[in-house]
């Protein structure tokens, strides 16, 4: 390993990151300076610190003790929680990561060892993710300065930081196994190994938004403690157990901990390189998708309404959200939001009774209203660069806006259909119930989907780099608050009156509302994808 | 009559001025050959002629059709291929045909027929399964030509087509193109390789920072530049004031 080679490309791959989330330009020159990364740390350190250390000063004597006992398992709980969080975040910046970036790597070309490699990339992970770091020591210092546990918390940062690197390891291998496995993997089993990718990035994301969700991490947090001492045979584990034998004051039990890690460290670290030197360049996939002779598929998945053109472009849509990777995360939008909302809101068990349809509403209608709006509204950002097939193509604007909203609306209705269905077995509404709230979950849908194509066309962002938005940023705030109001407006007049009185009458109300809408941002939808469609942007 | 009129046609991105007050015509089975360096505002105005860049000022008609007035039916009319097309790499190379074929809406026999002729003869046969992200830049720019000629085009805009091609594509690439103006076919056509200008168009057209700079046949260009026995290389060279290479290779190869 050459620490001339090492050191600038670890500050490349660095700026190559930052830069990458930024589409401002001037955040971009902000943030895309590693320099900045040490200073935010250091304020996010001091500022949470000092607020940590005011409101601690301030706490009631009788929750001392408890308060304590939660900031000595905190830190404790800092290296681990520290590894899992940057093998999360690697993970999704690997999933939604666009493919043609990286078999365009530049390292694929220039004079660079796979071990510059990967102590230059996990180097740059670590740097990049430190701020994950700086927010729990921030969160701690306070109350371990005001308690007297300054030793533990110097014990957990240095852990932490070793922590850091197992992590950024960890990440390094798992791409270096998904740059040629799973490669190999899609070519040999072609639509079944699509699917199986599209269900997979669907779970890690639904995982990945539970274990965050403020019910399980208060369970998770509360148990570590115990749990640490008890799976002291898992590495992930050591940094945390070296913090705990410490705080206990054990003697040799911290050094071995901590020597375990380290090895640990370096083991991650030699498999990671081993990795890379077996699957360095990544190969391009040819995913073959059949053998059969050709036959037209002229008229097939005909949508009844739509011409040729639409239905063209509705089944392009779907094909691109179930095989690009980075489109995967939007479809896993539903389960995401709907699980988190009723994980954390939804009060399951016997008290459950009490929650009646003015409780569930939101529950049923935020998840809905944010999936159709966030589909509807990347439908033509997504397009990336291949809009100019768009607009060479003899096609107006009213077709693509519909086979744009048709593409929302059909998805949009499975997951109505699907929630209400658990809706129905968790809450047990009436018929009356049921149907009303169908009848809304449609109309929300039909709603959003025309509200997000108005949105998409007013805000593009065509650009292909990790985490695209395919909406500008005022787009992305704009489009998922306007969603959820006009989903709410919809329902106002069964929040308000209570279905069990004027079930008819709010229907029929909700359905004026929503009809009302539905035209206003159709017409505006056309009126935005007509201007766009005057001249390419990209 | 000309096919395709354009008439004072100006562009500017920002201070950038893309497009200068240009003007020619291409009759029906003339190709036209645009030349130039890069920036030149070639692809602009190949853009312009398509109708999905909008003009400053002046206009555009092909076939009679205002482009700014009904720009669906020109691109009805019009075969496209843009330079470095970006296709859909998440359909296979026969998904993507058939999506062009729907937006144009061509028959299911027809369609099934000709996408086998293409596929055939660009070397494309084996491989139409696949998804486009496995393509090599060549096969993806032989499915941009393939989709740009299904409908039957009326006029053809191509911007450098021969780009990354294999030889023998290439070579019916060209013949194609041949048969097109055989048939009555206008073409606008772009490239870098001045002897492939030289061998297909009938007419050049040499821009430079956005202007036409020269206009005419091969041998009225090597009239106008003085030196009838020279190469189009030669002329495009001196007409494009960048013809000191040999002291540019020289200093870098020190």
């Amino acid at each position: 390993m050459k620490p001339n080679t090492v050191w600038p490309l670890a500050i490349v791959l660095t700026k190559s990151q930052l830069r990458g989330y930024q589409r401002s330009k001037l955040l971009a020159k902000w943030f895309g300076n590693p320099n900045i990364i040490v200073i935010l740390d250091t304020l996010l350190i001091v500022i949470l610190g000092t607020i940590g250390y005011y409101l601690i000063s301030n706490l009631p004597p009788d929750l001392m003790v408890v308060t304590e006992r939660l900031v000595v398992e905190g830190l404790i709980g800092i290296p681990t929680i520290t590894t899992f969080m940057i093998i999360l975040f690697g993970i999704l910046s690997e999933l939604s990561q666009p493919i043609q970036s990286i078999s365009s790597d530049l390292v694929n070309w220039l004079p660079i060892t796979p071990s510059d490699y990967v102590l230059g990339s996990t180097l740059s992970l670590s740097y990049t993710y430190s701020f994950l770091l700086a927010f729990f020591l921030g969160l701690t210092l306070g109350p371990a300065v005001y308690f007297g546990n300054g030793i533990i918390l110097a014990a957990s940062a240095v852990m932490g930081v070793m922590s850091l690197f197992i992590g950024s390891s960890a990440v390094e291998l798992i791409r270096a196994v998904t740059n040629r496995i799973s490669s190999s993997f899609y070519r040999k089993s072609g639509r079944s190994g699509i699917f199986a990718r599209l269900s997979l990035t669907i779970i890690v994301l639904v995982v990945f938004q539970l274990i965050f969700s403020g019910r399980v991490i208060a369970s998770v947090l509360g148990r570590l403690t115990q749990t640490v001492a008890t799976v002291w045979y898992v590495p992930i584990m050591w940094p945390s157990l070296a913090v705990q034998t410490f705080s206990a004051a054990a003697n040799l039990a911290p050094l071995g901990f901590g020597l375990l890690s380290l090895g640990f460290m370096f083991a991650l670290f030699g498999l990671a390189v081993g990795m890379r030197r077996a699957y360095w360049v990544p190969v391009p996939v040819s995913i073959s998708l059949g053998t059969q002779p050709y036959q037209a598929s002229f008229g097939t998945f005909r949508i009844p309404g739509l011409d040729a053109a639409e239905s063209a472009i509705i089944r392009k849509d779907f094909r691109s959200l179930t095989r690009r990777r980075e489109m995967a995360r939007f479809l896993a939008i539903p389960f995401v939001l709907a699980a988190s909302l009723w994980v954390s809101l939804y009060p399951f068990g016997s008290s459950s009774e009490g929650f009646g349809l003015t409780g569930i509403i939101p529950l049923y209608l935020i998840p809905i209203a944010i999936f159709c709006e966030v589909l509807s509204m990347t439908s033509i950002g997504q397009e990336g660069s291949a809009i100019w097939n768009l607009y060479a193509a003899p096609i107006d604007a009213g077709k693509v806006v519909s086979a744009k909203m048709s593409l929302t609306i059909i998805l949009g209705s499975v997951f109505t259909c699907g929630l209400l269905l658990a809706v129905a077995l968790l809450s047990k509404p009436g018929t009356g119930e049921t149907l009303s709230l169908l009848v809304l979950g449609l109309l929300v849908v039909i709603e959003e989907s025309a509200l997000g194509v108005y949105v998409a066309g007013r805000f593009p962002d065509f650009r292909e780099t990790v985490r695209s938005r395919y909406v500008s940023l005022s787009g992305s705030m704009l489009g998922p608050v306007l969603g959820v109001i006009v989903a709410l407006l919809t329902a106002a007049p069964m929040l308000l009156n209570g279905i069990f009185q004027t079930v008819f009458s709010s229907l029929l109300l909700e359905m004026m509302i929503g009809f009302l809408l539905i035209a206003v941002f159709w017409r505006l939808a056309i009126r935005q994808v007509s201007s766009l469609l005057t001249e390419i942007r990209v | 009559m000309s096919s395709v009129d354009v008439n004072h046609v100006s562009k500017s991105f920002g201070n950038r001025q893309a497009v200068t007050n240009v003007s020619f015509s291409v009759r029906g089975g003339e190709v036209l050959g645009l030349l130039g360096p890069n920036g030149s505002g070639k692809s602009t105005l190949m853009k312009t002629v398509v109708g999905i860049i909008k003009p400053d000022t002046g206009s555009i008609s092909v076939l009679g059709t205002d482009v700014a007035r009904d720009p669906v039916a020109i691109k009805r009319m019009i075969g496209y291929v843009p330079e470095s097309p970006r296709l859909y790499e998440f359909l296979s190379g026969l998904e993507y045909l058939d999506f062009v074929s729907d937006v144009h809406g061509l028959a299911k026999g027809e369609r099934q027929e000709r996408i086998m002729e293409f596929l055939k003869a660009l070397d494309l046969e084996s491989r139409e399964n696949e998804l486009i992200h496995g393509y090599s830049q060549g096969m993806k720019q032989k499915l941009a030509i393939t989709a740009a000629l299904l409908h039957h085009p009326r006029v053809l805009i191509l911007d450098e087509p021969l780009n990354a091609l294999d030889p023998r594509s290439a070579r019916i690439v060209k013949e194609l193109l041949h048969k097109f103006r055989d048939n009555g076919v206008p073409t606008i056509f772009s490239t870098h390789v001045l002897e492939i200008a030289d061998a297909i168009c009938d007419r050049i057209i040499i821009m430079d920072g956005g202007h036409i700079i020269a206009e005419g046949t091969t041998q009225e260009l090597k009239t106008k530049a003085g030196s009838s026995g020279s190469t189009l290389e030669e002329i495009f060279l001196k007409l494009t004031g960048t013809s000191d290479t040999r002291d540019i290779v020289e200093a870098l190869g020190r």
